[in-house]
């Protein structure tokens, strides 16, 4: 059967049928509908986690020294250069990124115009110096080196520190929002060995500097400042503190397939995993996944239940239509012809009514990202979209209003190709 | 046209019964002919034209029409056969009551080889049966006699040779009956083959050689007057 004769007959018939197709296509739209929004949600709320409040790059594993370390005496748990390049030598390993704290308290004290408002705050700061290949992207002033004593430190801070303030401290003090690169140049007074809650290192002297923001990361320390390694080593000598071994190093997998083994051997070294947020981004992904599962499992349902709609709708229309289905056959139709007459009726409704949930879906996500930025308070992390529709959750919307609507027809479809032309068509 | 051979069919009535409607009937049909089955409802006049329609393929005996052995044909290869081979006419016209007359025409033509010309061939037909003027109507909106006029020409859509009547003007009255036994006639005068079960005598003067369906068997019976009108 040619598709223009077969297109023709199916638009003859639905257009008879409208009642019946147009609740059964609702019926498939409120469950693709459904779907698609759900999934579009929990990718949406994925998004945000992974890519804002817990931004973690698969590839990235974070070392550090055990806790209670027995490494002196079997021979690891001390992150020195010779274990630098031990993890360096690891099979699966690309780069290493040392990591050392500055190893005494900091503070600042600021006085003076922020962003066109007079601001003074005191506050402890910590400070981690890192290698520079860890933050290059995201340094937007000058070079990411030590600059030596006397010159303002290059410092990063942490992209999640600035949500923060811009988002729950600025509102509340009344000060500015600020923008990642607004803060590009701007210089902050630290102290370092210097503390309003704990004590400084004894007899050791306290080291004036300034910081200037060279750009915002979100590999920076979340609450402090990152300098470059070699202001920090520069840092801890000048205070007498441990420059050899390092607070920590982050290694770069070939790809993240190799992490477990990574990890496995990091462990068999005696050191240990700094996983914490790694851990906290995947169970709240998991709670957002499992959720989201749950949504789709009932959207499914409804699909299911619209599925079974068709089948009833379909059977009652192909027992109405014997005497019908018996002409065509006395006129030449195949059963296979009459099968995909009903497969194809039952097709367009699902396609139809794919389309349309998915359209009102995605036009439901817009007004409610709509509703969300004119209405809800700004919170930190508050995205700009909710949702997220890749091509394969919109495609596949479609496509399961289409598998509903033939897997409801396939029974009725089958019913009719076995109607016996001889008999409907008899008297 | 059609040559029948040894045919049985049977079926289980509804007290389990086996009724046995055709018992070795055997029937040849010439090309061009006309011919008229005659018999008591129930006697399976319709039956018979099921079978040599390759409507119904559960008997047993040998079919052969317009040179095509029905028996073994699979399920597509006997569709193409009603299609290209085949005219019904049925009693109760069996339109398709949500498609217009010319759309009713154009049936067979979904289910053959396309044809750019299909809708001009329909329109001719049903101005050769008076109904061109009325192309555009639902079934509903014509009278019965209208209604077999589309049937048959939809019957003729895909110029076959042999018509195959089931009681074609059974509701009919008789001046509408009438005119559709005239146009039969002049079918056959144009070489087309019909065969038309029928308990009429109107239909069965009309035909050239009347059969009747006696105990699941055809016997030859002589033809009746002519009824008026009807030459």
């Amino acid at each position: 059967m040619r598709l223009a004769a077969l297109s023709q007959l199916v638009r003859l018939s639905l257009a008879r049928e409208r009642k019946g197709a147009f609740f059964s296509a609702f019926g498939v739209a409120m469950g693709v509908g459904a779907l698609v929004f759900f999934l579009g949600l929990g990718l949406g709320v994925g998004r945000v986690i992974r890519e804002r409040i817990f931004p973690t790059d698969a590839r990235l594993v974070d070392v550090v020294p055990p806790a209670v370390s027995l490494g002196s005496f079997l021979g690891g748990g001390k992150l020195d250069a010779a274990m630098v390049e031990r993890l360096q030598a690891l099979p699966g390993v690309e780069k290493t990124w040392r990591k050392m704290n500055v190893r005494a308290p900091a503070a600042s004290l600021y006085n003076g115009d922020f962003f066109g408002r007079k601001l003074r705050m005191g506050m402890d700061v910590l400070a981690v110096g890192v290698d520079p290949g860890l933050v290059e992207g995201d340094v937007q002033m000058g070079k990411f080196v030590d600059p030596g004593p006397g010159q303002p430190l290059p410092g990063l801070i942490s992209t999640r520190l600035l949500e923060i303030y811009n988002n729950t401290f600025a509102p509340a003090r009344n000060l500015p929002r600020l923008a990642p690169g607004m803060l590009v140049g701007f210089t902050f007074p630290v102290d370092f060995n210097r503390s309003y809650v704990s004590a400084p290192l004894p007899n050791v002297a306290v080291i004036s500097s300034q910081v200037q923001v060279v750009g915002a990361s979100d590999r920076a320390l979340l609450a402090g400042i990152t300098v470059p390694l070699d202001t920090a080593i520069r840092l801890n000598r000048e205070m007498g503190q441990d420059t050899e071994t390092y607070s920590g190093v982050t290694l770069v997998a070939t790809s993240p397939g190799a992490v477990p083994g990574l990890v496995a051997a990091v462990k068999e070294m005696g050191l240990e995993i700094d996983d914490q947020e790694r851990r906290l981004a995947e169970n709240v992904g998991a709670a957002v996944a499992l959720t989201t599962s749950a949504l789709a499992l009932l959207s499914i349902l409804i699909c299911v239940l619209a599925a079974v709609n068709i089948a009833h709708a379909l059977s009652a229309s192909v027992r109405a239509r014997a005497k019908e289905i018996g002409v065509m056959q006395a006129v030449g139709a195949s059963r296979a012809d009459v099968r995909n007459i009903v497969l194809a009726e039952a097709g367009v409704v699902g396609l139809a009514g794919g389309f349309l949930g998915t359209v009102a879906a995605l036009l439901l996500a817009l007004l409610i990202d709509r509703l969300a930025g004119s209405y809800l308070p700004q919170f930190p992390f508050k995205p700009e979209s909710f949702f997220s529709f890749p091509w394969p959750v919109v495609v596949g919307g479609v496509v399961l209003g289409l598998l509903a609507a033939v897997a409801g027809a396939w029974f009725p479809s089958h019913r009719a190709a076995a109607t016996d032309p001889a008999r409907t068509l008899a008297g | 046209m059609i040559r029948a051979r040894d045919i049985v069919k049977q079926y289980r009535d509804v007290d389990g019964t086996e009724v046995r409607v055709l018992d070795g009937l055997s029937l040849d049909v010439a090309d061009g002919e006309f011919v008229a089955v005659v018999g008591p409802s129930g006697s399976g006049k319709s039956t018979l034209l099921h079978l040599l329609g390759g409507l119904d393929v559960h008997y047993q005996g040998d079919v052969e029409v317009a040179g095509v052995k029905l028996a073994g044909l699979k399920d597509k290869e006997l569709a193409r056969f009603r299609n290209q081979h085949v005219g019904f006419v049925f009693q109760s016209f069996h339109l398709i009551p949500n498609l217009s007359a010319v759309e009713n025409v154009l049936m067979p033509s979904h289910f053959g080889s396309a044809s750019p010309e299909a809708r001009g061939r329909a329109e001719a037909l049903l101005d050769r049966v008076g109904l061109l003027a009325k192309k555009d109507r639902a079934p509903v909106r014509l009278s019965g006699g209208e209604r077999q006029r589309v049937a048959i020409a939809r019957a003729l859509f895909t110029g076959p040779r042999l018509l195959l009547c089931d009681e074609p003007t059974g509701n009919l009255d008789a001046t509408t009956g009438a005119g559709v036994i005239s146009l039969f006639q002049e079918l056959h005068r144009e070489g087309i083959t019909l065969l038309a079960v029928t308990h009429e005598e109107r239909m069965s003067s009309a035909a050239k050689r009347v059969l009747r369906l006696k105990e699941g068997r055809l016997v030859e019976e002589p033809r009746p007057a002519l009824v008026g009108g009807v030459s």
